[in-house]
């Protein structure tokens, strides 16, 4: 469980949802991440758009 | 119209698309030449399973990734240069790491996946990117390559790969929100 001392900002947070696309987080990055989203819905709205700007550039050329 | 004519108007768009990703334009014209010679022979035995443009642009993906193969490690100067410009996204966030706009709800993507419309604004959203940004995100969300690929074609150390992601998604998600979510544009 993260302390709040150990808690992110959106701002990082975003950089974390960003590299999970790429690549598998390492699994501290994973709870700290976990942890935001389940408390920042904001982020969670920023996530799914990262998702759809993937299915989108997908779609690309359809 | 004659599927000859058809693909042969498909031209310019794939131009647009190869230049995108290939950093010289004469690569990006032997791609699309290429890619044009091959739909043109295979026109006759193309079924209408896809739309001519769908089938096509899938020839012309293959086309680059082909290139790609063929000039492993070119080191792409350009996507250096750009990605060690010091660019700042604190306009994006205010000082506590919060978003300084609230994002919208963009509701169900795929209403927007049905709407021609949404791709012009994701194209010219694209095209305000830097040139590397947009053509590292095209490699990895279009063309479908993983980091390591790219980093290797691009000459760039993986860090500086996940930085440039970040930053194009966060500048497209920018873009594509005040032009089309905002604006009203989608409908449903």
């Amino acid at each position: 469980m993260a302390e709040p001392d150990d808690s992110i900002d959106c701002r990082r947070a975003h950089e974390l949802l960003s590299r999970q696309m790429d690549a598998p987080l390492a699994p501290a990055e994973w709870a700290l991440l976990t942890a935001h989203l389940l408390i920042c819905d904001f982020c969670v709205r920023v996530q799914r758009q990262f998702q759809a700007l993937r299915a989108a550039v997908r779609h690309f050329g359809a | 119209m004659r599927i000859e004519v058809q693909i042969a108007e498909l031209q310019p768009m794939l131009l647009k698309i190869a230049r995108m990703q290939l950093r010289e334009p004469a690569w990006a014209e032997d791609v699309v030449s290429e890619t044009l010679i091959a739909a043109l022979e295979g026109a006759t035995a193309f079924e209408g399973r896809s739309q001519v443009r769908t089938w096509v642009v899938g020839i012309l993906k293959n086309k680059i990734l082909d290139h790609f193969r063929r000039s492993r490690r070119y080191v792409s100067v350009d996507a250096q240069a750009d990605s060690a410009q010091v660019e700042s996204l604190d306009e994006l966030y205010d000082d506590t790491g919060h978003k300084a706009n609230e994002p919208l709800d963009w509701g169900d993507p795929e209403a927007a996946l049905s709407q021609s419309q949404f791709f012009e604004i994701l194209q010219q959203c694209m095209d305000k990117l830097p040139r590397s940004q947009a053509r590292i995100f095209m490699m990895r969300e279009w063309l479908e390559l993983e980091t390591g690929e790219i980093c290797d074609q691009l000459a760039i150390t993986s860090a500086n790969c996940f930085v440039m992601l970040h930053r194009a998604r966060l500048r497209l998600r920018e873009c594509v929100e005040i032009n089309w979510f905002q604006t009203g544009s989608a409908s449903g």
